[in-house]
């Protein structure tokens, strides 16, 4: 053997300095620095700002309320992509229309009500009506779009699938424009849910706590039924291992189906509720809280039910308090046009730093 | 509940609600005014084509014990009538429960259906002559659909194709009539003066000729098969004597169809001339408003082409592709001069400059460059999905910071900017601005160069390493690639690529507002490519042209544009992921696997036969 | 003389669970040298550790007498170390001959500028780059020459892929070539051929192999030495038959039961 030899051409080969650096480490930390020192300056300066008296605490409560209530209504979309992704590993894109197919459903209820005063007259009976109505239509939306899109694509390259459920996010809301038409259309509101209530001198929308109590009640349902029922515990044995849970006498389409139908039926609750927030629907009305919702469940930790809940509530309130805590200071005119930076830099930094979320584990690919 | 239904019956109804969801969604109505033939709408084809698929699908050749078996025309033009008939039965039960409800309650929800929707469904015939002529003509369609799929395929497949002929040459007379005033041709050869759509007698013609077309190229593939191409430079090889290198073996290959080479390759190069010819005259061919589509076909073709690099090579599924659009419009604008447009008038940017198009785009490929790897670098680890999700984000985020309050001192706003400089080549009598067809070279040769940086990059060292990364970035990693160097790198290139898109925005138009950037390019420019094929650089074009071209031209799609994209994306994934048009090359070779498989098989039994274990062999435990 | 390859006490455990517990393991340069063990004793481990997947949580991995911990796995395959799949990893839907081109990535440098230009000097690594990827596939005579460099990696047989998975590791150039699991899901005749392969690798073309094996025969036949891990530890090392006799190898492939 010619030893000297390959010792020589050992030596020859080392890496330059240039190529020992890790460029990687070196983004992440630059990041980190910069975005602690933008959050730190910026809280530090909108806090000691003078002379701006409509910055007091109460204005701070105000946006923190309205945060969880969007929140609360984020929650429940995040837990549709949270169930769907913990069980087929893919991203349902179109999940926002699921929401928007729900909310516009029930509109036209709403209207015709409305007209005929059975809103105002029998309000808590035609609101039921309503989240009957927007949970039948997002289920069967929500149904159909399993059986038809992403069925028979079970198997394929990851990212099919999620080309599909683009294509479809497309397909639906263009839909709905050709079925209702383009104009975003208001939704009444029972009178009984109007107006304002005002607790410790803060005054907020009656229905902002409504919404936080509905989402709560509804999940802790969820919790309960995924941990206690025999088809819960069906979902998580899919959602561990496929094949095997088939192998158990499990039947996976049948399990799918049923979480496609939760989280329709959760994106159905939304849709009514957030109509009722923010009193108008239309069809593109589901692409936005669709993100927003799927960047909670990320934060939360995607696949995992309480971190959907925990990551919806803390999204919704960056999203309210954020722009002005953090922009304010920088006399950045109109900090609420930013909000979506804020909620979309909140997913790229929880997916950089920590791509398992809050409380979960995975994210990461595994070697 | 529809899935136990019989095969016939299930397409059927696929089939009728596919025709009353045209319907309800509005598109029968809209495209009643686009003319195919004579008298005869689109909405024919709305009604008729969906039943003809599923006669199509429904009598398709079995596979039975591995074998395939072509369905008897008699069973096909059973199962083809009854599919028919099912979607027929569908459609009049559809049209009577909503005369029940009455028409006027069901537009209060859904406002697609309206009186003219009913009397379209009818074809303005009255309520029994009308269900009978839906009925039996969709039977009909599927029945002509189910016997055009058994027929022989030299048979089927022309008639087929005159049919699709018919229809293509009548959606494109809004390109092909002003060419043949062009070319001294009457139009009316071909077209109705009145309606732009087909006369019968140009029908029958464009028909016969497309037929006879078709039958004459599948004679010649016939031909094809029995003799391998030269270019086929792997054809022969394995024929050759063992132990001669491969060189060897290709040129003993092409020795053989020598004189077929030789054709072929005239055949090739006059292709190549026609369509260089066509390319230079095609805006005087078709005139200022056709022109004016093909800028922005180009345009689109530019994004998809700079999209192409970073999916279809590098794998990496950017949904925030719009980003790299707006950062070149938006640096052009700035560095030409752009004004910011406010309420009291225009004002210049809090920085610009007033360079010339043509100074200024260098720079503008460079600050899109960087951008791609400022957004590259913090997604480096990030997973394909999440990475979708990321790059949607940041699509957002760039539209959002262009049409803020914040940044309109720079930007513009909401308002958007204006006043760009016009592109112009000194000593070059071209308006680009202001001449649609001018224009046209200006992003032709644009395209052209994008085309040959793409197509460069394919077959290079780069090229490789991109594709290594999209098959699998572990292993790549694994053999010596620097996976973050050539995501970096892809990033780059797309984003100069699509910058050079964003430019040519800029200055046709002249100005700016930021509902051009809406995350719709984003998932247009990645229709474009998933149409075509991914990583195929015909297939972007195709995808361009078609996705589009086609709505362009025709005016009546334009409401219904994104819910095709949609419709596109689905359908493709679903039937058909590697695209129209897929990778020239791998098709080839799946298909040349089996006939050179045969040959080496052959010649590696003769050599396992001689191949007894070595003399190492007998050291066995 | 310094061995080409030190793994000096590395440790990497995930979770509670110890993969590898301060393994000690040396490769000399022009040595075939084998590793065995039963399921879970850490051999892929090893590999991930030496090649950069895996960070080792403790201990340190030398090569060439410079500390390799730390490098990214493609600029340890830089470096010189090359390596195969447990479960074959190619490129499915590049052909055989882009496969092993990839191999000989690492050997060139031409960027964006020189594919766009077609310098000469991209010519001409081009052509190198193709050569030697021709060179690697031709190692295995015509499994996977001629004809077959043009087809899609996915078409290939089971035994087909083990070979390219060799032959573009071999196109990168090694002087150290880590195999794990080479003769897995072949058949008998294919496990001799690979056998031979293995050896004539190092005698014609003087790269040092390190490979994981099951297969007995194959062990026996390749290597100059032998090594034996257990729960992350190394149990036994020497000859062939040395290891083959060793009680500690016997217990740990039967039980302790087996032995009394």
């Amino acid at each position: 053997m010619a030893n000297g030899a390959l010792s020589a051409t050992t030596s020859a080969r080392s890496l330059g300095l240039l190529e020992r650096l890790p460029v990687r480490r070196i983004v992440l930390i630059v990041l980190t620095v910069a975005v602690v020192t933008f959050v730190a300056v910026g809280t530090f300066k909108t806090l000691t700002l003078s002379g701006v008296d409509h910055l007091g605490w109460t204005f701070w409560a105000n946006l923190l309320v309205i945060g969880l209530a969007l929140g609360a209504v984020y929650a429940l979309i995040a837990l549709g992509y949270t169930l769907v992704y913990g069980i087929l590993r893919m991203i349902n894109f179109a999940h926002g229309e699921v929401f928007m197919a729900g909310a516009f459903g029930s509109y036209f209820f709403a209207a015709a009500y409305s007209r005929s005063g059975f809103l105002n007259n029998q309000p808590w009976a035609a609101l039921a009506i309503l989240f009957v109505v927007g949970i039948a239509i997002s289920t069967g939306v929500a149904v159909l779009l399993e059986r038809i899109a992403y069925r028979p694509l079970r198997n394929a390259a990851r990212l099919v699938p999620l080309i599909t459920a683009i294509g479809a996010s497309l397909f639906l809301q263009n839909t709905a424009q050709g079925f209702f038409g383009s104009q975003t259309r208001g939704y009444p509101r029972p009178s009984l849910l109007d107006g304002t209530i005002t607790w410790f001198g803060v005054s907020f929308d009656k229905i902002d706590p409504i919404v936080i109590v509905t989402s709560i009640v509804v999940m802790v349902a969820l919790e309960v039924f995924v941990k206690r029922t025999k088809t819960g515990k069906s979902m998580r044995a899919v959602a561990e291992d496929r094949e095997i849970a088939s192998l158990m006498g499990i039947d996976v389409d049948r399990v799918i189906v049923t979480t496609f139908v939760i989280g329709g039926m959760l994106a159905g609750i939304a849709g009514v509720l957030y109509a009722l927030t923010f009193g108008q629907v239309g069809a593109t009305m589901g692409f936005l809280p669709g993100i927003a919702a799927f960047t909670a469940a990320v934060l939360g930790g995607i696949g995992s039910i309480p971190g959907a809940a925990i990551g919806g509530f803390i999204l919704g309130v960056s999203e309210s308090v954020g722009p002005y805590l953090l922009l304010t200071g920088f006399n950045v005119p109109s900090p609420f046009e930013l909000r979506g930076v804020v909620t979309f830099s909140i997913l790229v930094l929880v997916l950089i730093f920590r791509p398992g979320g809050i409380l979960g584990a995975g994210g990461a690919e595994k070697v | 509940m529809i899935g136990r239904l019989p095969t016939p019956v299930r397409f059927g109804f696929i089939a009728g609600i596919a025709v009353v969801f045209l319907g309800m969604v509005g598109m029968m109505e809209r495209l009643s005014t686009l003319i195919i033939v004579g008298n005869i709408s689109m909405v024919g084809i709305l009604i008729f084509l969906p039943p003809a698929l599923a006669g199509w699908v429904v009598s398709r050749p079995r596979i039975e014990a591995g074998e395939q078996r072509e369905t008897p025309m008699g069973t096909a033009v059973a199962v083809g009538a009854s599919a028919g008939l099912a979607a027929g039965v569908l459609v009049s039960a559809w049209y009577a429960i909503v005369n029940v409800i009455g028409v006027d309650s069901v537009r209060q929800v859904f406002i697609a259906v309206t009186p003219v929707l009913m009397q379209l469904l009818h074809f303005h015939m009255g309520p029994v002559a009308g269900t009978l002529a839906l009925v039996g003509g969709m039977t009909g369609a599927g029945l002509v659909g189910a016997a055009l799929r058994a027929a022989p395929v030299e048979v089927g497949r022309p008639l087929t194709a005159g049919l699709a002929g018919v229809v293509v040459v009548a959606l494109l007379s809004r390109v092909i009539a002003p060419a043949l005033d062009q070319i001294h041709v009457s139009r009316t050869l071909l077209y109705s003066a009145v309606t732009l759509g087909l006369t019968w007698g140009g029908a029958i013609v464009v028909f016969v000729a497309t037929a006879i077309g078709v039958r004459l190229h599948l004679g010649s593939k016939v031909h094809d098969i029995l003799l391998p191409a030269p270019e086929d430079r792997v054809a022969a090889a394995p024929s050759a004597e063992p132990g001669m290198t491969s060189e060897a073996g290709t040129d003993a290959g092409r020795r053989d169809p020598l004189e077929r080479g030789m054709s072929k390759r005239t055949a090739m190069i006059v292709g190549w001339l026609v369509i260089a010819t066509l390319l230079a005259v095609l805006p005087y061919l078709v005139g200022t408003v056709v022109s004016r589509i093909l800028g922005s076909v180009g345009i689109f073709l530019l994004l998809g082409l700079g999209l192409n690099i970073v999916v279809g090579y590098a794998g990496l599924l950017d949904l925030g592709y719009v980003a790299f659009f707006a950062v070149g419009a938006y640096t052009t604008a700035v560095l030409t001069g752009g004004q910011r447009v406010t309420f009291a008038g225009f004002k210049p940017p809090a920085f610009g400059a007033n360079l010339s198009f043509f100074t200024a785009l260098p720079i503008v490929v460079l600050v899109a460059a960087l951008i791609g790897v400022l957004i590259g670098a913090p997604v480096l680890r990030l997973r394909g999905d999440y990475l979708a999700i990321v790059t949607l984000g940041f699509g957002e985020i760039a539209r959002v910071i262009f049409g803020s309050t914040w940044a309109q001192s720079l930007f513009g706003g909401a308002l958007g900017m204006s006043g760009i400089t016009k592109a112009e080549i000194p000593g070059v009598a071209l308006s680009f601005q202001d001449d649609p067809r001018h224009f046209y070279y200006l992003v032709l040769l644009f395209c052209l160069f994008a085309i040959f940086v793409s197509w460069r990059l394919q077959g290079s060292r780069v090229g490789r390493a991109w594709n290594a990364m999209r098959e699998d970035e572990q292993v790549a990693d694994a053999m010596g690639i620097s996976t973050t160097r050539f995501k970096l790198l892809a990033f780059a290139m797309g984003g100069a690529i699509g910058s050079l898109g964003g430019a040519l925005f800029a200055v046709s138009i002249g100005s700016l507002t930021i509902a051009s950037f809406q995350i719709l390019v984003s998932i247009t420019a990645l229709a474009v490519i998933i149409l075509g094929g991914l990583g195929s650089i015909p297939g972007v074009i195709v995808g361009a042209l078609v996705l589009i071209g086609l709505p362009g031209i025709l005016t009546q799609f334009e409401d219904y544009r994104l819910l095709i994209y949609g419709g596109v994306l689905i359908a493709i994934m679903l039937l058909r992921p590697q695209g129209l048009v897929p990778n020239v090359r791998r098709s080839r070779e799946l298909h040349e696997d089996e006939r050179s498989q045969d040959q080496w098989a052959k010649h590696q039994l003769e050599e396992d036969a001689t191949d007894a274990p070595g003399p190492t062999g007998g050291a066995l435990v | 003389m310094t061995p080409l390859l030190e793994v000096a006490s590395v440790s990497k455990h995930f979770g509670g669970l110890y993969a590898l517990n301060g393994l000690e393991l040396h490769v000399d340069e022009g040595e075939i040298v084998s590793v065995i063990g039963p399921n879970g004793a850490g051999k892929s481990t090893v590999f991930n550790v030496i090649t950069g997947l895996y960070a080792p949580d403790g201990g340190d991995v030398v090569f060439g007498g410079q500390s390799i911990v730390g490098l990214l796995p493609s600029q340890v395959t830089k470096l010189g170390i090359a390596r195969t799949f447990q479960n074959v990893k190619l490129f499915p839907n590049m052909t055989v001959l882009e496969n092993a081109m990839v191999g000989q990535h690492c050997r060139s440098k031409a960027g964006i500028f020189g594919a766009l230009l077609h310098t000469p000097s991209t010519r001409r690594e081009e052509e190198k780059i193709r050569d030697q990827a021709k060179d690697a596939l031709g190692f295995f005579g015509t499994r996977l020459s001629g004809y077959r460099e043009d087809q899609l990696a996915s078409v290939l047989s089971y035994a087909n892929r083990r070979r390219l998975e060799m032959a573009r590791a071999m196109a990168t150039e090694p002087l150290l070539l880590l195999l794990d699991e080479p003769t897995a899901g072949m058949n008998p005749k294919e496990t001799l051929e690979l056998r031979d392969n293995i050896r004539r690798m190092r005698d014609e073309r003087s790269i040092t192999i390190l490979v994981i094996e099951h297969d007995m025969r194959v062990v026996k036949g390749v290597s100059d030495r032998v090594v034996a891990l257990d729960y992350g530890q190394k149990i036994a090392e020497g000859t062939y038959d040395e290891v083959a006799h060793d009680d500690h190898v016997i217990e740990a492939y039967l039980g302790t039961k087996a032995l009394g």
